[in-house]
């Protein structure tokens, strides 16, 4: 089966209703996307599908052949990181750090959305991705801080 | 780190002993092997724990498990500063199972918020030892005394001449190991107190981190396993033909834990458990209902063991104007760790190497041990990346599994537990019941007695090492558990776990009886963040609270007149008052609550402020002070206290595992709920300024919070909750 993850288009070997996840982490050795539930309960395997988050736990690969799907990894450019993840490391977010790339790949398709949140608008969009260790407070405080990042990204 | 520089440690280290004390040891072989090592690779292998490569990197050896409380930035900090290096110049590589790694008790554990007390004077005499090394190399070639030479910056320095330590590394490994390296004073701390970013960031927002689940090791197959509805339950018929037929599946194994599926993807695996049936046992744990069980201990009046008998409080409460109090609960929770339990193990010839996420790698070889029935020393493991821990990840009943599917298929197998599985195979914090009573004659508080109900953690680790140890030899099972007990020990009495928290209350009750009385049961529990203080301080708080109210006392100043004056206690509830704003009433609908407590050597006060919104509690705001000696890493604490505060909402409001007919009803996120973004209160905390020794930091921020909320309930409607979950107990007020 034919993806296309992070910009380059890769053959699988996997039946069509296999988990994104597990083809990303075992077929592809994209393991920033992790496993927590299995569910969609969680949010730790968020990916982006079309630019648009998505459960990688339970979207089957047949699903989104098609379609760009876009990584932690695939986040950052050669020269930097993403504002988000910047954010990320100015605010001190990550602590065990297993759900931080479901948050940060979360935050990113929102602040798109909503380029200068509030926090009830980003207590909304956040509220479905679980932490653990409890860092929602410094992803409250991370959000804002990429939302300045981006706004001085040129265009 | 590369194998050969671990092979050179270990040489190093049998030359030298292996204690952290022991850390600046050397001489002998050791400087033999240390002279070979930096002639050949440029690398001064100062001591176990820090090596300074030719490129002026340090190398540093954590046997601690990095589960999110920041370990590894602590360390780094604390040799950092000590040697004189920037903190970015400093790798942490986390130690494996290697026996001189075993600092605490004769363990090497990540528990009971130990690591900074533990490793602050040790390991920063480890760097010293290296610095004053590099100084005497430095000082020699330059021909000018050692005393007026400086490290600085990953330089030593000496008025205008600087040479960089990687210049220093193979004259160093020459000079010889002092004996007593002199110590930085507070004042000349230049990263202790300052740094304000953690070492483990980056890999832990751009996806490279490896945790336990991601290891790859050559030739590696997979295992998804499927455990029985029961705890301990034994699988009794397997049809498994159709799985097997699957592909990529290479076999479909029985134990009696349960079955696995391997394959060579998990996917495969996993596919292919769908095609599993299986019939199983009644388990281990007699159909055990924790509803029954929870009524049982809360009707329940009996005697147990005296843990503190101050005065007569059987008196003061027989003469008492008015006695407030009684039954105080909490369920059994589960860690819930987002990462599930995993491990990856190679099992041959009777050796066993493993790949963990452990709190204890010590535990780990003794689990692996155990069920291969080999030796404690056959059993090598490495520890990775942990996806939080919170006390789950000491227990390594996933180790054993993984080691022994590896035996049977005769390959590396990495075994990854579902949510299910994670969530109910057991090793839960233990079911609560305390009776409590306070005494009040003449509006003053005159005695109090408790007498505490719970399944002993203790007896059920005596349990866990007997079993875990049953094939080793009597005297090692004897060392272990007494090790693994003594190092949570906090007090004489039999039961440390049960009533740590409320046996040493700092509160001065004059008359005071607290007992205790073990509940029984096959389903085993274990160390939950905070262990027992988890509950006591639900206790102490909710029981001092109730006597506030019923002497109409303001909740600061009653705590206060039964607290030693100058005591820490004292400073921090006088610094929360002010922090909290206590003495503006809060605006309509606010309730406001108090609560302290003193675990792991740190004391921590908290003010909730709740409201009631659609018939729920909610928390909107909590201030929190800690006193916990000296602030290494003033982020980290910070971050500890807001991490304390949530999981421990999470419990209170929410959490709880019930068992049905055995059968566990909460299986994933769904059924045992975490605090989300919009539940989050807003977090206000502020560290008291000390030069004492640092103390504990993980742990202590969560038994407030559940008797802050309580009690802020409390001011705000009157309904006086004595049962966690809160939420539960709010929705059922007056039924019981």
């Amino acid at each position: 089966m034919k993806l296309v993850v992070n910009g380059k288009p890769v053959e699988v070997a996997v039946p069509a209703e296999t988990p994104l996840l597990w083809a990303l982490r075992e077929e592809l050795g994209l393991t920033g996307t992790k496993f927590g539930c299995g569910r969609a309960l969680c949010g730790a395997c968020t990916v982006h599908v079309d630019g648009l988050p998505k459960r990688s736990c339970v979207t089957a690969c047949g699903d989104v052949a098609e379609k760009a799907i876009l990584t932690i990894e695939g986040l950052r450019t050669e020269a930097a990181l993403h504002p988000v993840q910047q954010a990320w490391i100015e605010e001190n977010v990550p602590q065990c750090g297993y759900c931080q790339a479901g948050q940060i790949m979360t935050a990113v398709v929102f602040l798109r959305a909503v380029p200068n949140p509030t926090d009830a608008q980003i207590d909304d969009a956040m509220s479905a991705n679980l932490c653990r260790c409890g860092t929602y407070p410094r992803i409250r405080r991370a959000v804002h801080r990429a939302a300045e990042l981006l706004a001085k990204e040129p265009k | 780190m590369s194998v050969s520089r671990r092979g050179f440690l270990h040489g190093v280290l049998i030359g030298g002993g292996g204690a952290l004390a022991l850390a600046a040891c050397g001489g002998g072989n050791g400087q033999a092997l240390r002279i070979e090592h930096a002639d050949k690779t440029g690398e001064l292998t100062a001591n176990l724990y820090i090596t300074v490569l030719a490129t002026g990197r340090v190398a540093l050896i954590v046997n601690k498990a990095e589960i999110g409380q920041g370990v590894s930035t602590g360390y780094a900090t604390l040799v950092a500063d000590e040697l004189g290096v920037p903190l970015d110049h400093v790798d942490v590589q986390f130690a494996g199972s290697s026996t001189a790694m075993r600092t605490s008790a004769n363990m090497q554990i990540t528990g009971g918020s130990t690591s900074t007390a533990e490793a602050f004077v040790p390991l920063r005499r480890a760097a010293a030892s290296a610095r004053e090394m590099l100084i005497a190399a430095a000082a020699a070639q330059w021909r000018v005394p050692a005393a007026d030479c400086r490290a600085v910056d990953g330089h030593v320095v000496h008025g205008a001449d600087r040479v960089a330590f990687g210049d220093l590394t193979k004259h160093a490994a020459r000079m010889a190991v002092p004996e007593s390296p002199r110590l930085k004073t507070a004042k000349e701390f230049t990263l202790i107190g300052k740094v304000d970013r953690r070492v483990d960031a980056r890999g832990k927002v751009d996806g490279t981190a490896q945790f336990g689940i991601d290891v790859v090791v050559p030739d590696m197959v997979n295992a998804y396993a499927i455990h029985g509805p029961v705890f301990g339950a034994k699988p009794t018929k397997v049809s498994a033909d159709a799985a097997r037929k699957r592909p990529g599946v290479i076999d479909v194994i029985a134990f009696p834990w349960g079955v696995a599926i391997v394959a060579a993807k998990y996917w495969q695996a996993r596919a292919a458990a769908a095609d599993v049936q299986i019939e199983w046992d009644a388990g281990a744990i007699d159909a055990l209902d924790s509803g029954a069980m929870q009524k049982a201990m809360r009707e329940h009046r009996g005697k147990g063991p005296t843990a503190r008998d101050d005065g007569d409080a059987g008196s003061a409460i027989g003469r008492a104007d008015i006695v407030v109090g009684g039954v105080y609960e909490a369920p059994y929770l589960a860690h819930a760790t987002l990462e599930p339990q995993n491990a990856t193990a190679s099992v041959t010839a009777g050796r066993a190497e493993v790949w963990a996420p452990s709190q204890s790698p010590t535990l780990a070889q003794a689990f692996v041990a155990d069920a291969l029935g080999i030796g404690m020393d056959d059993v090598t493991v490495h520890v990775t990346l942990c996806g939080g821990g919170f006390g789950r990840r000491a227990i390594a009943d996933v180790c054993a599994q993984a080691a022994l599917i590896s035996q049977r298929v005769k390959r590396p197998v990495k075994l990854t537990w579902t949510r299910e599985s994670d969530m109910t195979q057991a090793w839960y914090r233990p079911v609560y019941a305390a009776r409590v009573e306070g005494a009040v004659r003449d509006g003053r508080v005159t005695g109090v007695r408790m007498h505490v109900l719970s399944q002993s953690i203790a007896l059920s680790s005596k349990k866990l090492f007997g079993a875990a140890l049953s094939s080793l030899p009597r005297p090692l099972v004897e060392m272990l558990s007494g090790a693994a007990l003594a190092l949570f020990a906090s007090n004489s009495f039999g039961d440390v776990f049960a009533t740590e928290g409320l046996t040493n209350t700092p509160y001065q009750f004059g008359n005071f009886a607290l007992s205790a009385e073990p509940v029984q049961n096959k389903l085993p529990v274990a160390f939950w963040r905070s262990v027992g203080n988890s509950v006591t301080g639900f206790i102490m708080e909710g029981l001092v609270d109730e006597l506030a109210a019923v002497t109409k006392q303001d909740p600061f100043a009653l705590r206060r007149t039964l607290l030693p004056a100058n005591s820490r206690q004292r400073r921090v509830l006088d610094a929360l008052e002010k922090l909290a704003g206590w003495s503006t009433p809060p605006p309509p609908g606010i309730g406001r609550g108090v609560a302290r407590h003193f675990a792991f050597e740190t004391e921590v006060a908290e003010v909730a402020e709740v409201s009631i919104v659609d018939g729920r509690i909610r928390v909107h705001r909590v201030y929190c002070v800690v006193d916990c000696g000296l602030a290494v890493n003033p982020d980290i604490i910070v971050a500890q206290m807001e991490s304390a505060i949530i999981f421990g909402l999470s419990a209170a409001l929410d959490q709880e595992i019930t068992l049905v007919a055995g059968v566990v009803q909460q299986t994933n996120y769904d059924t045992f709920p975490l605090i989300r973004m919009h539940e989050c209160p807003e977090i206000i905390v502020q560290i008291l300024p000390s030069e004492e020794k640092p103390t504990g930091v993980g742990e202590p921020g969560l038994p407030p919070i559940a008797p802050a909320v309580a009690n802020a309930v409390f001011r705000l409607t009157g309904v006086r909750l004595r049962r966690m979950p809160l939420q539960k107990a709010w929705h059922a007020r007056g039924a019981s």
